[in-house]
Order: C-alpha cells, then sequence, then structure tokens
C-alpha cells in the first residue's frame, strides 16, 4: 500500500495518531495537492459509512477534528504552494443560531473535498454576509441553522444579498438538521441538504462540476 | 368555570394521560402541545422580553394560552432554565426552589456565560431565552470532578460560569448571590400562583422533575458536545469515571426528590443521536436505563425525550420494564415506534411543529387523522408536538390540532 493509501484507510478508520503520523511523512514526499486527494478519499469513505449506518454522529465530529488537525500541519504549505480549490463557498450559522456542530462538520468536508471556506462564525446578521460577500467574493454562500426561527433568518439573508445586487453573483445552499425542500422555496435558496456528503455533493452540482 | 368541574376536569385528563402510559385505550387520546415560551408571549401580546423580565406577565400569557389552547398536560410552571447554582446547592434541599432556577433577572444579577436572553444578548422578540452551554471544565480536569463532583462545581464551575461570580468571597459576589435570591423568592410566588391558576382551569398538577443522563450534563454544563464527544475518544475511562460518579451522586436523592410528586419525571436526551452502538450501549444507554428503573422501582414514571433520530436504538427500549413510562419521538417516525413498541411502552408525539407552520387547518386535520388511524388503536399512544411549536406558527393550525383529537381521537363517547 502507498503512504496515500495507507493515509486514506488510517482516516477514514478514524485512527486519529496513525493518520497524523502518516501525514507528517507524507508531508516530505508528495505535493499538496495529492495530500488533499487522500483527505478527499478518506471524508468519501467516513461519507458513505455514515449513509450506510455504520458510522454515526460522534464519528463524524472526529473526522471533521482529525481533519482540522491535518489542515493545521498543511498550513505553513498551504501559504506557499498553490492548491487547485473547486471554488470559494462562505458559511455561516444564521441569526438567532448558535448550532455549529453540524456547519463545522460540512466545512471540514466541502474543506476535503477542495473547496475553500470561510467560516463567519455563528449567530451571523444578514448585513454581516452581505459584507462578507462583498469582500470575499466567493461562488457559494452555506447558511446552517438548526432552529426553526433559523428558516425565517435564512430568508431575510436572502433577501439582504438580493436588496444588495448580489443574489445573482452567488449560489446558496441551505443547511441543518430541520430544512427541507419548502424550507428551500420559502427562503429562496438554490439548493439545501442535511448531511454534509449530501451538501458537498450539491455544491459541485451548483458550480457545474462532474464527479 | 366553578371548583367542582375544575376538579372533575383535571382528573378526567389525569386518568386520560395515566391510561395512555399505563398501555390502555383512555376515553381519547391524551394531547399534548409544546408551546414554546415565544408562541405563549405572542398570543398574549408582548415580546419574549417582557415574558421572561415580568413573572406577571409570563404567568398571565402561559393561563391565557392554556385557557385558548386546551390539552390534556399542563404547560410546565416555569419561565427561566435549570441553574448550575442549584446543582451545586444539592445538599441544601430547603432552597432548592430558589437556588434551582435561573430567570432574566437573575441573568442580569448574576451574568452567567450559559444562556442569552430576549433584550440581552438577542433581540427582544426572539423566540426564546436561549441555552448554549460552555466549556466550564477542561479535558485535563476530570480527576478534580471525579473525586469531589459537586464541590467541583461548586467552587471550580459556578465561579467560571458567572461573571459575578468570578471572585468568590468578594463582596460583588456575595451581593450578587443575595440579590438572585430576592429574585428566587418572587419567582417561586410567581409560580406557585400560576400554578394554582392552572389547576383552577382544570388542569392535573404534574409536578414535574426534570433530570438529565450524565454524559448529556457533562456535554451541556462542563465540556460541550464537541469537547464530550473528543473525551470519548482521547480519555473514555476518566468519562466513564465522571459518569459513574454523577449516577451514583444524584440518584438516590433524585429518588427522594420526587417521592412526593405525581406525574412524571422528565428527561430530555442531547447525546442519544450523535453516538455510535459501541458509545451508547457503554456511556449512555446504561445511565438511562439506570435513572429509569429506579424511578419505575419507585412507582414514578418517566417521560423521555428521545430527541433527534432515535431510529438505531428503539429496540433497545424493549429492555425496560413494561410500562416503564412516556417515550417522545422527534424525528423517529412514530408509526414506527408504535409498531415496534406495542404493548411495552406508551409513544408520545407525531407532530412536527414544520408542518404546523406551514400547511392548512383542513391538511393538518387530515394529517392527524390519518396518523391517528393508524397508532390510536390498542391505546398506549400520547399526540403530541414533537419539539416546541414556535411563535410564528399560525394559531388556526394548533387549533386544528385540538379539533382533530376531538373528531378522529375518541374510543369511546
Ligand atoms: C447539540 C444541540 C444543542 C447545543 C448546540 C451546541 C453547538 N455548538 O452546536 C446547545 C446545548 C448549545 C443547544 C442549545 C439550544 N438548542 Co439545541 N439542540 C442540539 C441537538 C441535541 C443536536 C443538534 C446537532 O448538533 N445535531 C448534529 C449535527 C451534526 O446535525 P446538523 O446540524 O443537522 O448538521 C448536519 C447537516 O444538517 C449538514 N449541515 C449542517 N449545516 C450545514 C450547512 C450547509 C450549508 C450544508 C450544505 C449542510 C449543513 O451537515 C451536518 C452533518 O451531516 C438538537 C436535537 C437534535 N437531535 O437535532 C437540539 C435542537 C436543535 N435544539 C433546540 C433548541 C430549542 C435549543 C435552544 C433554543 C434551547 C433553549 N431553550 O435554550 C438552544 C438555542 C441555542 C441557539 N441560539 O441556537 C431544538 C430546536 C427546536 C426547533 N425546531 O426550533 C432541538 C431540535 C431540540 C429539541 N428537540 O427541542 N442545542
Amino acid at each position: 500500500m502507498s503512504l496515500l493509501d495507507e493515509i486514506v484507510s488510517a482516516f477514514a478508520d478514524l485512527d486519529e495518531e496513525r493518520t497524523i503520523n502518516l501525514v507528517k511523512e507524507a508531508l516530505e514526499k508528495y505535493p499538496l495537492n495529492e495530500i488533499f486527494d487522500a483527505c478527499r478519499r478518506a471524508t468519501d469513505i467516513v461519507g458513505e459509512r455514515y449513509e450506510r449506518g455504520e458510522y454515526f454522529l460522534s464519528e463524524l465530529v472526529y473526522a471533521g477534528h482529525i481533519f482540522n488537525r491535518i489542515l493545521e500541519l498543511l498550513l505553513p504549505r498551504l501559504e506557499r504552494e498553490r492548491v487547485s480549490i473547486l471554488g470559494t463557498i462562505l458559511l455561516g450559522t444564521v441569526e438567532g443560531d448558535v448550532h455549529d456542530i453540524g456547519k463545522n462538520i460540512f466545512k471540514a468536508f466541502a474543506e476535503a473535498a477542495g473547496f475553500k471556506v470561510i467560516d463567519i462564525g455563528v449567530d451571523v446578521p444578514p448585513q454581516k454576509f452581505v459584507e462578507a460577500v462583498k469582500e470575499h467574493k466567493p461562488d457559494i454562500v452555506g447558511l446552517s441553522g438548526l432552529l426553526t426561527l433559523a428558516i425565517d433568518s435564512m430568508k431575510r439573508t436572502i433577501d439582504a444579498l438580493k436588496a444588495e445586487g448580489l443574489r445573482d453573483k452567488v449560489k446558496v445552499i441551505i443547511g441543518g438538521g430541520r430544512v427541507d425542500e419548502y424550507a428551500k422555496n420559502y427562503t429562496g435558496a438554490d439548493a439545501w441538504a442535511d448531511s454534509a456528503t449530501k451538501g458537498v455533493k450539491l455544491c459541485k452540482e451548483l458550480l457545474g462540476i462532474k464527479e | 368555570m366553578c371548583k367542582i368541574d375544575s376538579e372533575e376536569l383535571a382528573r378526567q385528563r389525569w386518568e386520560r394521560i395515566k391510561a395512555a402510559a399505563d398501555l390502555k385505550e383512555p376515553d381519547k387520546v391524551p394531547l399534548e402541545l409544546l408551546l414554546d415560551f415565544g408562541f405563549r408571549a405572542r398570543w398574549y401580546g408582548i415580546t419574549t422580553y417582557e415574558f421572561f423580565f415580568d413573572y406577571e406577565k409570563a404567568k398571565k400569557a402561559i393561563i391565557k394560552t392554556a385557557t385558548d389552547f386546551p390539552t390534556d398536560f399542563p404547560p410546565l410552571p416555569m419561565f427561566g432554565t435549570g441553574s448550575l447554582i442549584g446543582l451545586a446547592l444539592r445538599d441544601y434541599p430547603d432552597i432548592a426552589r430558589i437556588a434551582g432556577v435561573l430567570t432574566g433577572p437573575m441573568h442580569d444579577i448574576l451574568r452567567d456565560k450559559y444562556t442569552r436572553w430576549p433584550g440581552r444578548e438577542i433581540s427582544p422578540n426572539s423566540g426564546s431565552f436561549q441555552f448554549i452551554g460552555g466549556e466550564f471544565m477542561k479535558a485535563d480536569e476530570y480527576d478534580d470532578f471525579i473525586s469531589d463532583p459537586f464541590g467541583f462545581i461548586a467552587e471550580v464551575v459556578v465561579p467560571r460560569a458567572h461573571q459575578s461570580l468570578e471572585r468568590p468571597g468578594s463582596a460583588e459576589a456575595m451581593a450578587a448571590l443575595i440579590r438572585a435570591a430576592l429574585e428566587g423568592l418572587k419567582y417561586v410566588e410567581a409560580v406557585d400562583s400560576l400554578v394554582n391558576g392552572l389547576i383552577e382551569l382544570g388542569y392535573p398538577s404534574l409536578l414535574a422533575f426534570i433530570t438529565s443522563v450524565p454524559l448529556d450534563f457533562i456535554g451541556d454544563f462542563l465540556r460541550t458536545i464537541p469537547g464530550v464527544l473528543l473525551d470519548l475518544r482521547r480519555r473514555p475511562d476518566k468519562v466513564k469515571e465522571a459518569c459513574d460518579v454523577l449516577i451514583k451522586e444524584t440518584m438516590s436523592r433524585r429518588i427522594i426528590l420526587t417521592s412526593r410528586s405525581v406525574g412524571f419525571v422528565l428527561i430530555p436526551l442531547h447525546l442519544n443521536e450523535y453516538l455510535s452502538p459501541k458509545l451508547y450501549y457503554e456511556f449512555y444507554w446504561p445511565y438511562l436505563k439506570n435513572i429509569i428503573t429506579s424511578f419505575y422501582n419507585q412507582g414514578v414514571k418517566c417521560q423521555v425525550a428521545f430527541e433527534g433520530r432515535h431510529d438505531a436504538y428503539l429496540e433497545s427500549i424493549l429492555e425496560l420494564p413494561k410500562g416503564w413510562g412516556i417515550a417522545l419521538f422527534e424525528k423517529t417516525d412514530v408509526r414506527r415506534a408504535k409498531r415496534v413498541l406495542e404493548g411495552h411502552t406508551c409513544v408520545m408525539g407525531g407532530v412536527p411543529p414544520t408542518l404546523l407552520l406551514n400547511a392548512t387547518p383542513s391538511e393538518v386535520e387530515e394529517y392527524v387523522r390519518k396518523l391517528l388511524e393508524e397508532v390510536m388503536p390498542g391505546g398506549g399512544f400520547i399526540l403530541a408536538a414533537s419539539t416546541a411549536i414556535p411563535a410564528e406558527t399560525p394559531p388556526e393550525n394548533v387549533r386544528a390540532v385540538i379539533r382533530a383529537v376531538e373528531k378522529y381521537g375518541v374510543y369511546r363517547r
């Protein structure tokens, strides 16, 4: 098994220390792109195991944690070396809502898949989303929320983007345990997802990226 | 309503709930609609800020909604949340009612970091106060906690969790505690008057007691949920010891506390949906089972809210003694739950608040009709909102649920 394949299997099996050690080793031998690709393959497997009921949320949270540790290792090189990214996602939990466990999982999975994610935190008012869109010019805006009232905040956020003439410049995806097709239509989003893997898949579709 | 009438009404409601909990067919499917604080405030015409910071108004808003949206279960007689200080003072039952609660005005006084309130950190009309928790114990402090959990809460966690109590023994801290206690007296008075008001309306008084599974307590108040999930990987033995000491230290007292009460012990679950079977059956289920069966052996039933999707662990509920209590489901389909738990556990739920947000009253009625047709035969079923019904919900849809039960939920006239 190649070193990269070993990373994939250690990461997918959630063997934290082994994964970290292997990544350290790989850092000296492989371009960043290939290490990222290994991460993507690993999180794909984690996602599949979750969909099949072999993994639970505890495993998703843990996978997110392992990925964040890997990112820390890659960061110094990330500043020097260009890696190709699929697109930029601006992500936040909407106003009134502080649930962020799901948002953080989605973030890790999207990053592992090759997106650049700008996370602006929780309880984010519409105006702050507007400013961040102007500043970062993302391809996609991701709105997270778990409270029923978050659906209204999502709508207000999307309305604020419209009012500023920014709505056509971005795709909007909403996510979180209580969003559905109705919420998508009500808020005026382009897509919805109640799982991180589904969300990543939809983000690719929104940008016309083939699997 | 005259006194006899309300007594009779309360008796009927209680009989109805009790029959369902005992897995029998009552005269009619019992109904619980968990209207959240925001819904009650809006219906009464006040902001949630007014609701939480003026006990008199909160009381009236609860009475008004309990009058206009009658159900079998009384609303929870509270307009605050559980407090960490109450836990620290669990050896002082004489002041338990005052110490055990955190209200809006107490939040101003104690400046706790684990809640946010309308008109303070959040907008004056946001749905409810909000519990946000916090990391008040560090990952390497498990041993300190284990050796003396309630001392640790009193001496380390409480000062960290309240800005006004940061320096224990300081004048500022003492003043804050005395002020909070004075506020507590006002609160208790308002709650007593609310309870009387509900009795006059014909509600059975279900002196409820709320408790939690040790792992949830650690996640909510000590380590945060992501924190405790990591601990389960990195220091599982410590987490386990902490759970063991918590259950050992609390169970006997809980039993004493509840021996006076009728009604049910409420247990909302948080981490159930998160855990893989390996973690669930080691760190969660044994403790939940312990709590439920200990109460059951004392003649007290529990009402457990299985939040999120509990499908993976539905069958394990059958390990509990038959008729142990009530299982409220959120995202798990109550039809499936009823099939699996038939004749063993009373199933509660079925009305998702998102349905009420978006449907027309006739759609709501039709939904309830279809659901009841499937789940009411044989009894042991309580129709309920699967989570709290928020302020934005059209009131006519709440009425539609009540009407539908009258029409389609009757076993015998
Ligand atoms: C953990 C939790 C908390 C924690 C949050 C900790 C944190 N840092 O996030 C604490 C204890 C702080 C908390 C507080 C409250 N909570 Co809470 N909480 C939960 C709980 C138990 C789990 C939520 C969760 O993390 N799920 C797991 C994650 C991984 O799932 P997820 O978010 O759906 O994410 C997945 C996907 O949706 C997707 N995803 C997520 N975001 C995004 C974004 C995009 C763009 C995409 C594409 C995908 C995506 O990817 C994830 C992985 O697959 C739920 C009950 C439940 N089981 O759902 C209640 C729940 C959500 N809480 C609830 C409530 C009411 C509250 C409080 C208001 C309680 C109170 N009165 O104080 C406060 C409010 C705080 C606030 N302002 O938000 C209610 C909401 C009811 C409603 N319908 O509105 C629930 C449903 C509980 C209940 N049954 O009543 N809570």
